[in-house]
């Protein structure tokens, strides 16, 4: 059987999380809004009103520019895409054709084998979306709440080799958009969506296959489904002696399956040309420098400090870095902490991590701070709380909301280092138990775990067991 | 003793802030105007023009006489109580059905639009409201301002001229030019995308204010070509031009292409006078350019007694101080005809897109078996021959296809004639000019069909004088500098450069002052013998 070659590129609109519309003053966000509550007679196209560029949409795309590493035009111009259709207020899109903010650039991003993969971009544009259109029966309804919220079209080249690294791709992607704070990137809400490019050759041959476009695919579950689904397709046909033809295709997530919407024979011209009401967009050197200035250091880069500089582990790194806040949270509680970043690592992923998990949390949402983490080890180090009681502390920390040492205070979790006190119980127990100390004085000296345990379940824990052991055997050798 | 409808803006408003009339009062003069001389308003139903028809003007549309009229009482009232005016307080007027006014049916002159009401007001509307002004009227024009005499309205019966009723106004702002000339109103609101303003200006015998592109917002007027696209005042004196045009400049945060550039005081400014103003006169601007029919440019004479007003004129401005320099080059005037039907067409047929039939105006009433049987059905009935024609001609020219052939050089035309004007006005290049004196249009008022006729070159090419400024995005004002042979109003136009406003002003009032005693100035427009 012939080895083929899968070539995939991803076409994803990204929904941008302005507080206002790319072109009017009307709430971008709709979710759970009415139908039809957040328009104007700008986005729902009313004759004579006029779009006005949203800077936040611009600042926004800049820093995807940013950090895909394109090339930045500082004059980049919006054109209108004209075609017909009923939620599509204006009769055009407004959209950017030849002149887009953004020009190539790459995503780089490691697949579960650690193998480093770089998929470059061929273009960024701003644009707005259009309505939803919904069928009742025989009546079509329109909702224009979505009407001139803004995206950003990212086009890969066709640099992806398998359903794996476009989910990949996706998910570093989200994450990216995610860490910089320009998307909520939930593709189940749309604010991420993906169409697909899927073609297969056969291995070496350097022409490129007919491909077929995979439309609204919404999850990189789907994604990954989707595209393996197509890649068997067009192999089948293939090996049946079948040509590809171009097709457009959907995803119908409901029945899990592929379903052809049209052959692609024809174009369609959309008369692109500039959008006369609205000046271009002028990116000056000051602005830039100002954006710039906001960009946070990006996962890769911070992956690959945590592990030169703060010596991590590559597992850890890319645990610690999976999102922004996750990461932040860990630096703050290590430049806190000032001690072994491993151990903080350690805490941060068994225990804090845990609660995010158990709890359905972001790490945005704790009440527990990289500081009181700090404070916890800290507590722990000192020996004023041993292991167990420093991971019961996490979570009390984060039910309530006080500073570690506070809750050690009122709830008296802290060792008792009191020598009188510990003496006393060791006395107890030394008393107690006459066959073991005559077992360990008969020279099984190993016993001194088992004494220094019955000590630590009367005291319930508090005891400092150092303590508690030194007296023991004091005790136990006098005798 | 001067009627109040003849009175200039300026001058009723200071008889209502001085008391001696109250604004309720001017406003039913200006409706009894419009009683004797407008015959019935423009309408959709109205197939056949009757005799009488004929011996009316028919600017309006739609009287807004309530809404008016509780304007107006406001402004009394506020007079009474001793409030704070507006410099308009009081004064009606009409706008070109173009700009959209909240709750007020606004038709771009289309059955397409049948019935609609704008939700929202445009900005040089609110602008007018808070000058107190009473806006009292709709006016006719030519539908979605694609034309020059007004014959393409869907609102029949069709403006005519007040010069002679068997001429066309002139348009596309028609409606507005035959209001003002005919006295209903002091002020009308128009639009110039390639000389809507200026040529029917020109045609009755008026003022009209082409200003620079962005120096008004065009926030709520609907649109023919968004590149092109001016709104400007209307008026028989230039002293209300400049007044309006102060009112309703400036920098709309709703209008993108509106400047950060300071209004300045216009009507201020006016007493400055022209002296060492230099005003440049180009052939270019003396003769029609075209294409025959062997795709060949050829040229004709303009209507000598025009070419004579230009001269005439030219002698004036000398005499005031102001130098006159001859034979300025504007070597690219000859593309702009071509150039500007790629451009506008294009853009117009975008533009027209959103009139789908299912959000506001007309929807056919015939069964239909989907949306887009919806969408031909109410397109082709709502639109009219020329809006079709737009359609057609913008669709065939922005195919992708022909992009390079007809867009790209389309706008590189564009930007060959806006070279001519950086050239002109160039303070440091050869001809440093302040203004450029030109005749608004190659002829007078023609007679209604006379666009469309065999022998009727300077008809098609009536905006020939006028479509450059709107490519080069430049001001330009039209004022009326006398009667042809056949008394009919002729008009000469002054442009200057981007925000140049108030030195075009301040020539076409010099020109107004020096020939105020003129014997052409006392003939009233035939409508009102």
């Amino acid at each position: 059987m012939t080895e083929y070659e899968v070539i995939i590129g991803l076409e994803t609109h990204i929904q941008l999380n302005t507080v206002t519309k790319a072109f009017c003053g009307c709430k971008a966000d709709s979710w759970g809004d009415p139908a039809n509550t957040n328009i104007c007679p700008i986005c729902t196209g009313q004759p004579g009103a006029l779009p006005s560029t949203n800077k936040a949409m611009v600042e926004k795309a800049l820093m995807l520019c940013l950090a895909m590493d394109s090339d930045i035009n500082m004059d980049s111009y919006f054109d209108r895409k004209n075609y017909l259709y009923a939620d599509l207020p204006g009769g055009y899109q407004i959209t950017q054709n030849d002149k887009s903010i953004g020009r190539g650039g790459h995503l780089d991003f490691l697949m579960d084998d650690g193998r480093e993969v770089r998929c470059h971009i061929h273009n960024l544009h701003m644009e707005e979306d259009a309505g939803k259109t919904k069928n009742e029966g025989d009546i079509r309804l329109i909702d224009m709440n979505r009407c001139g919220v803004p995206l950003v079209e990212m086009v890969t080249m066709p640099d992806l080799h398998s359903a794996d690294e476009a989910a990949t791709y996706l998910m570093r992607l989200r994450q990216l958009l995610r860490w910089l704070g320009i998307s909520e990137a939930n593709m189940e809400k749309a604010h991420l969506r993906c169409d697909a490019n899927v073609s297969i050759r056969p291995k070496g041959a350097t022409e490129l296959g007919k491909k077929c476009e995979i439309k609204n695919i919404n999850s990189i579950e789907a994604v990954r489904m989707a595209i393996n689904f197509e890649i068997d397709r067009q192999i089948r046909e293939t090996e049946a002696g079948n040509k590809i033809e171009q097709w457009t295709i959907e995803w119908d997530n409901d029945a899990q399956e592929l379903r052809k919407m049209r052959s692609k024979e024809t174009a369609a011209d959309y008369r692109y040309f500039r959008e006369p009401n609205l000046m271009p967009v002028h990116i000056t050197e000051a602005f830039l420098a100002e954006v710039k200035a906001k960009m946070p250091e990006l996962p890769l880069a911070r992956r690959a400090r945590f592990i030169s500089e703060m010596g991590l582990p590559e597992y850890d790194a890319t645990v610690l870095t999976a999102e922004r806040d996750t990461s932040e949270f860990f630096e703050t509680a290590c430049r806190a902490y000032t001690g072994d970043n491993k151990r903080v690592s350690n805490w941060m992923m068994n225990e804090v991590l845990r609660i995010v998990n158990e709890r359905g949390l972001s790490v945005s949402d704790l009440k527990i701070s990289g500081q009181d983490l700090a404070d916890i080890i800290r507590l722990v180090d000192a020996k004023t709380v041993n292991t167990s009681t420093g991971k019961k502390l996490v979570d009390l920390v984060q039910d309530s909301g006080k500073p570690p040492k506070k809750i050690v205070e009122e709830e008296g979790l802290g060792l008792v280092s009191d020598d009188s006190a510990i003496r006393e119980i060791c006395a107890r127990v030394v008393e107690n138990n006459p066959n073991e100390v005559a077992t360990y004085r008969g020279g099984k000296e190993t016993l001194i775990g088992w004494f220094v345990g019955q000590v630590m379940r009367e005291m319930r824990g508090k005891a400092d067991p150092e303590k508690a052991k030194a007296i023991l055997e004091e005790l136990l050798k006098a005798g | 003793m001067t009627e109040l409808i003849e009175l200039s803006a300026l001058e009723q408003a200071k008889l209502i802030r001085e008391k001696k009339i109250s604004a309720v009062e001017l406003l039913e003069a200006t409706l009894k105007q419009v009683d004797a001389v407008d015959g019935r308003p423009g309408s959709l139903d109205t197939p056949v023009e009757e005799p009488e028809d004929l011996e009316k003007v028919h600017a309006f549309i739609l009287l807004t006489k309530a809404h008016a009229l509780e304007k107006a009482a406001e402004v009394d009232r506020k007079i009474a109580a001793g409030e704070a005016l507006g410099v308009l307080a009081g004064v009606p007027y009409s706008a070109k059905d173009v700009y959209c006014t909240k709750g007020i049916q606004t038709t771009a002159a289309s059955r397409i639009l049948e019935g609609w009401k704008p939700p929202y007001d445009s900005t040089v509307i609110e602008r007018m409201n808070q000058a107190g002004a009473v806006m009292f009227g709709k006016v006719n024009l030519d539908e979605f301002t694609f034309g020059g005499s007004n014959e393409t309205t869907a609102f029949k019966p069709t403006v005519r001229n007040p010069w002679g009723l068997d001429r066309v106004p002139g348009g596309s702002s028609g409606g507005s030019a035959a209001a003002v000339s005919a006295n209903e109103g002091a002020i009308s609101l128009g639009t110039d995308t390639g000389g809507s303003i200026r040529e029917p200006a020109a045609f009755t015998g008026i003022v009209g204010v082409k200003p620079t592109y962005g120096r008004v917002s065009r926030y709520g007027v609907i649109p023919f070509a968004s590149s092109m696209d001016t709104m400007g005042p209307l008026t028989r004196t230039v002293s209300d031009a400049a007044v309006v045009l102060r009112e309703i400049a400036g920098f709309d945060p709703r209008d993108n292409v509106t400047g950060r550039v300071p209004v300045e005081d216009y009507l201020a400014e006016l007493e400055e006078g022209i002296r060492g103003l230099r005003i440049g006169i180009s052939p270019d601007y003396l003769k029609i350019t075209y294409l025959d029919d062997d795709g060949n440019y050829s040229s004709a004479a303009i209507d000598p007694e025009i070419e004579k007003s230009v001269w005439r004129a030219a002698e004036i401005f000398r005499s005031l101080g102001a130098e006159i320099i001859e034979d300025v080059p504007m070597a690219n005037t000859k593309y702009s005809v071509p150039a500007y039907f790629v451009i506008t067409r294009i853009e117009a047929y975008s533009n027209l897109q959103r009139f789908d039939g299912l959000k506001y105006g007309h929807t056919t009433k015939e069964p239909v078996r989907d949306m887009y049987e919806l969408y031909y059905k109410s397109r082709g009935e709502g639109f009219g021959y020329q809006a079709k024609l737009r359609l057609l001609t913008g669709m065939f020219a922005s195919q992708e296809k022909f992009y390079e052939k007809y867009y790209r050089r389309a706008q590189r035309a564009r930007a060959l004639i806006r070279r001519d004007f950086d050239d002109a006005f160039d303070p440091a290049g050869k001809y440093r000019l302040d203004a450029i004196l030109t005749p608004s249009t190659p002829s007078p008022a023609f007679k209604f069909g006379g666009a469309t006729a065999s022998d009727s070159l300077l008809m098609q090419f009536a905006d020939q004088f006028t479509s450059p400024m709107n490519f080069a995005g430049t001001p330009g004002v039209s004022f009326p500098c006398g009667l042809s042979s056949e008394g009919l109003p002729i008009g000469l136009q002054a442009t200057g450069y981007d925000y140049c406003e108030s030195k075009i002003l301040r020539i076409a009032y010099a020109f107004e002052q020096a020939t105020s005693e003129e014997d052409w100035r006392k003939v009233k427009p035939a409508a009102l013998r």
